[in-house]
């Protein structure tokens, strides 16, 4: 039976967050319940579920207490450093919650207000014994030297070129002395200016000095560096809003306690996106949600859509929001309460912004839906902790909330115009990269859509496979692909044997390293390009070559790229002079789709490895496996 | 009054058996440190919609500074926003 405390607490949860502000003592009170029975770990998952940057300072503060983090020994933590010109700690705490909220366990190193500098350059010191991953350069405009008011370009240019060598070179030191990915803060532009509006053209005010350091640094800062925009947050809250200086005089806090749960939140959004951990999918629903009105009642003529009325513009500006997020590589589904040829109708009679063709998944039947957002991940392939769900009706977003929790589901206003700030201020879908592959990936769900047609039409899969004329570029890691590689390497859940998480630092550094091979397979075929799929980590150890990493998109699974790869990795053993492939399985939640990989490779197995398993093929005798891939270019034994 | 000024005290110091009294200063709650203090600041502006000036701020913590004169100090922005 689950205790009323229990229940209470689940029953919050399903609220809109504005809702859940005013009941929030109720909330804690009966956390602190369930803390005691069932027990902190119970309190501390619905603790977490609680998180949104719509709550409070004082609110998330609370949550915080009553979160218990313990360290994960499944999985090794993320080692973030944050190294603030100001008072840290509530910011820390903050992006603790935020990222525990999503799932990334952290640990934590803060330096001492204002010697950021010190603790990046200097060898021994504590930045140095953590040994980060991330670090959070949590400066601002107070950490800047600014050229004298009396300067011209010429001078102001001079005080630039030094500021902006002083920031590279704590990147650099980031990168050789801790191999650590670097967030770097904009920096905002001061409420106020002497010089007032002229401040924007003189080179000797803050104002254009600021904007020609901005300007610079989103220029050159190294692959390595993620920025991170303080700028545009603190002019989103109004900067004057953002600062509140009587916290900043008193207890050196960076910005007001409020701003600082935006900052936590914004830069836990940043941390997410490095960890591959942002969201994929946009679901939404169709009736008072795409447009006004029920396209059922009122059929395609009557619905609120467009010219006309302000409301109906205000359903177009979403529209277009979607299809913006869609272009940038966001998945888009549908998910409605209606008749499916009824729903379809809507986007065949009226010319909108988003067309069927826009969504990799179109469900609109009767059932609920929370069932019908797992059929969607599932035939998407992806976690439901992949979807965003945006619906205009309460209720839809409490069931789903309560049978779904992975979902994230924003509260949507009453009134359409406000439905963009409504998804977009969570920074679901934030990201620090966009590749060629993440342009295209929406292609690539239709474009699977149509393979599937087409092996359900096939007699078997050899012809199948054959029919889609399929050509492999095989590349080891370079400056061109290292983006995506690494996009990969943390990204990959379930077709990947070691789920070993790198930097894009650390695997330049190890492609560069003579006992490493690494290689890259991308797949086309006469359907489409598949971009880049699959990433490979070979280690000569001895007599052997261990594959320290393979891991494939799912989206081309049973296209015989395994037999292709494994061709390709006995080529590179055979070339080394080694007699032997050693391949390794460590099991997770998510990869037990691998778990047999290397046996239907032909590999023998050669016993435990820590909770997986160890498995070896003799070079002289594989057999080169079949497949239907030509390989176009292979650039590895250059 | 009191009885919202308690329950603010309860939830930024995490206590919910947590009496408080007019006498009562920073010194004698164990966790009131200079972050908890902050924190309670924000609780109480966010709870009784007032801001405190940066010298009241740091003046709560000082000698002779206790809940009473704390609760009064509020009392005193509540009624000059009601204009009363």
């Amino acid at each position: 039976m689950t205790s009323p405390d229990l229940e209470t607490a689940e029953q919050h949860l399903t609220l809109d967050v504005s809702a859940r502000k005013s009941a929030f003592r109720d909330f804690r009170r009966a956390l602190r319940a369930v803390a005691r029975d069932p027990g902190p770990d119970e309190a501390t998952r619905l603790a977490l579920r609680a998180v949104d940057p719509d709550l409070g300072y004082t609110e998330l503060m609370a949550l915080r207490r009553l979160v218990r983090l313990e360290e994960d020994s499944a999985s090794k933590p993320l080692r973030v450093a944050v190294l603030g010109g100001a008072t840290t700690i509530q910011f820390v705490q903050l992006l603790e919650l935020f990222l525990a909220a999503h799932g990334v366990a952290a640990t934590f190193y803060e330096s001492e207000y204002g010697v950021f500098r010190q603790e990046l350059l200097m060898p021994g010191s504590g930045l140095d014994r953590f040994g980060p991953d991330v670090i959070v350069v949590a400066t601002d405009s107070r950490d800047v030297s600014f050229p004298a008011f009396t300067s011209d370009v010429k001078d102001a240019e001079s005080v630039l070129a030094r500021e902006a060598e002083g920031w590279a070179a704590l990147w650099e030191s980031a990168a050789t002395r801790h191999g650590a990915t670097v967030i770097q803060n904009t920096f905002e532009v001061p409420p106020w200016s002497v010089f007032g509006n002229f401040g924007l053209r003189h080179p000797g005010a803050p104002q254009n000095f600021l904007n020609r350091l901005n300007a610079w640094i989103a220029e050159h800062a190294p692959p390595h560096v993620v920025l991170h925009d303080l700028q545009a947050l603190a002019s989103r809250a109004g900067e004057r809003e953002w600062f509140d200086p009587r916290f900043y005089h008193e207890a050196k806090m960076p910005c007001g306690p409020e701003s600082l749960v935006e900052y936590g939140h914004s830069v836990a959004s940043v941390i997410v996106a490095i960890r591959g951990r942002s969201r994929k999918v946009l679901v939404l629903d169709l009736d008072n949600t795409l447009w006004g009105g029920v396209i059922g009642d009122d059929g395609p003529e009557g619905i609120v859509y467009g010219q006309g009325s302000g409301e109906g513009e205000g359903y177009v500006a979403f529209q277009r929001y979607a299809k913006a997020l869609y272009d940038r590589g966001v998945v888009l589904a549908v998910c409605s309460k209606n008749d499916e040829a009824v729903a379809r109708e809507a986007f065949e009679k009226r010319d909108m912004v988003l067309g069927l063709d826009h969504f990799a998944c179109f469900v609109a039947n009767w059932q609920n839906k929370a069932d019908n957002l797992r059929q969607i991940a599932e035939r998407l392939d992806l976690g439901t902790d992949s979807l965003v769900f945006a619906d205009d009706n309460p209720a839809e977003r409490a069931i789903v909330r309560r049978y779904v929790p992975e979902v994230a589901v924003p509260e949507l206003p009453d009134d359409p115009a406000g439905y963009i700030r409504a998804v977009a201020r969570h920074h679901y879908f934030e990201t620090v990269s966009f590749t060629r592959e993440d342009g295209e990936r929406v292609h690539y769900y239709a474009a699977n859509a149509k393979r599937s047609e087409l092996l359900s039409a096939s007699v078997d899969l050899g012809e199948f496979l054959q029919s889609l004329e399929m050509k492999a570029t095989v590349e080891p890691v370079c400056a061109t692909n290292l983006a995506r590689v690494a996009q990969l390497v943390n990204k990959s859940n379930q077709f990947n044997l070691t789920t070993k998480r790198r930097t894009a630092v650390e695997i330049e550094k190890l492609a560069a390293d003579p006992d490493w091979t690494t290689l890259t397979v991308s797949l086309s075929d006469r359907l489409g390009d598949n971009g880049l799929i699959s990433v490979i980590f070979l280690q000569r150890q001895e007599e052997a070559l261990v594959v320290d990493t393979w891991l494939m998109s799912c989206r081309v699974l049973l296209r015989g790229v395994e037999e292709f790869v494994l061709n390709e990795i006995v080529e590179v053993a055979a070339d080394r002079g080694l007699v032997r492939v050693e391949g390794i399985y460590a099991p997770t939640p998510r990869n037990g789709m691998v778990a047999d990989h290397y046996e239907k490779l032909g590999f023998e197995c050669a016993g435990e490895e820590g909770d997986g398993s160890r498995w070896t093929l003799a070079v002289a005798s594989h057999e080169p496996r079949e497949h239907f891939i030509l390989c176009e270019r292979s650039s590895i034994h250059a | 009054m009191r009885d919202r000024l308690q329950q603010v005290f309860r939830d930024v110091f995490d206590d919910d058996e947590l009496e408080i009294h007019d006498a009562m200063t920073a010194a004698e709650v164990p966790d009131w440190d200079s972050l908890q203090h902050v924190n309670l600041i924000v609780a109480v502006e966010a709870e009784f919609g007032v801001r405190f000036a940066t010298a009241e701020i740091s003046g709560l913590k000082a000698d002779g500074q206790n809940v009473g004169t704390f609760q009064a100090l509020i009392e005193q922005k509540v009624r000059a926003r009601s204009g009363s």
